[in-house]
């Protein structure tokens, strides 16, 4: 799916560039690259359920398998992608403590998010009713969201493919996800200001 | 009434930013994480040995959010088996007025004729060290920074890397 022409230079395309540049020879160019994707990275792999520390390991692994293999990734421009499916599949595959690597279609789905009481403490008002109404949500949606969040609307399909979302449920079309959120929100009185 | 196969609108926009700014607060990327990273990366790409910091007088490693006065004359040593690396920080000699925003590293290593590259937030600098192993680095910005030792003569020598300090 073509992503609308909004904003060419989303995220995904800026990293995608920074990468290109970087097999290219301009070397400097991959810490670009990881300033750029580490707070998608980091919602990716929290939002599987693991511990921080296992998160910053899979966002490291992630990386330097990039590294590894820069020069036979198929598509610079889809590194965005390939980070994300890396660093999810590393998170369980570091949870679970397994020795063997999950297929792309083994990952199980992440769990529904939580955040622990200490972190709820901090929150807003208004971030404690749209966390009430997120937790409301399907986990898939929930993941979705927390990711996409991060990212630039020309990203959305993309990235909801890598999380291993079907082909279509987000941009440049709504989705199910985003509109169960609007739809849950706009029946809020206490969220509408 | 909206739909799921509507575009995208400002409003959903708004929402996702909403999303963001929830998850941002209540489970934020660690600070030092990209730079972490980037760190792993260069060990990872060069097969670098990693050099143990000795010793630091008042330049603080990495992880202290301390604010680092430019006092001069601070060193730190690093220790590799192969290789060890002095560094001491000050600021950088110039009649500028804004001298202060550079720092000069003057430097000693156990290799003479090693290359030493300064790596820091604006790209690297590289010296080769005098026949006494001595260095200097001068007009580096301050921030972190940390250095890689190489020795253009010796092909065999894995190149050693410092952990990251802040100048």
């Amino acid at each position: 799916m073509t992503p609308t022409p909004t904003a060419p230079d989303g995220l995904g395309t800026l990293a995608g560039k920074a990468f290109a540049a970087y097999r290219a020879g301009e070397r400097e160019r991959l810490s670009e690259l990881v300033d750029l994707v580490t707070p998608v990275l980091w919602n990716a792999a929290r939002s599987q359920g693991g511990a921080p520390a296992t998160c910053e390991d899979a966002i490291q692994t992630a990386f330097l398998q990039l590294v590894d293999r820069a020069d036979s990734i198929n598509e610079p421009a889809a590194v965005l992608g390939w980070l994300v499916v890396v660093v999810k599949r590393e998170v369980w595959r570091l949870a679970r403590g397994a020795r063997r690597e999950f297929g792309v279609e083994e990952v199980p789905e992440a769990p529904a998010q939580q955040l622990d009481p200490e972190a709820q403490s901090i929150l807003s008002e208004r971030q404690r009713v749209l966390w009430k109404h997120v937790s409301t949500l399907s986990p898939r949606c929930q993941e979705l969201l927390r990711v996409i969040a991060f990212a630039d609307r020309p990203d959305y399909a993309a990235i909801a493919e890598s999380l291993g979302m079907p082909v279509g449920s987000i941009g440049p079309t709504r989705g199910r996800c985003l509109q169960k959120l609007r739809t849950t929100l706009g029946t809020d009185p206490g969220w509408a200001v | 009434m909206t739909s799921h196969t509507d575009a995208i609108d400002a409003r959903d926009i708004a929402n996702l930013s909403h999303v963001r700014d929830l998850f941002g607060h209540a489970d934020p990327v660690p600070s030092d994480l990209a730079e972490r990273v980037k760190f792993a990366i260069t060990v990872h790409a060069l097969h670098a040995e990693v050099a143990e910091l000795m010793d630091s007088a008042l330049l603080t490693t990495r992880g202290a959010e301390a604010k680092v006065e430019p006092t001069p004359t601070d060193s730190v040593t690093f220790t590799a088996a192969s290789v060890s690396l002095m560094v001491s920080a000050g600021p950088a000699d110039s009649d500028d007025d804004d001298a202060d925003d550079r720092v000069r590293v003057d430097g000693w290593v156990t290799a003479p004729g090693a290359q030493i590259e300064a790596v820091t937030t604006e790209g690297s600098s590289t010296v080769i060290s005098d026949a006494n192993g001595r260095f200097v680095l001068d007009d580096l910005p301050h921030g972190p920074v940390h250095f890689v030792v190489t020795d253009p003569g010796n092909e065999d020598m894995r190149p050693v890397i410092t952990p990251t300090i802040q100048i």
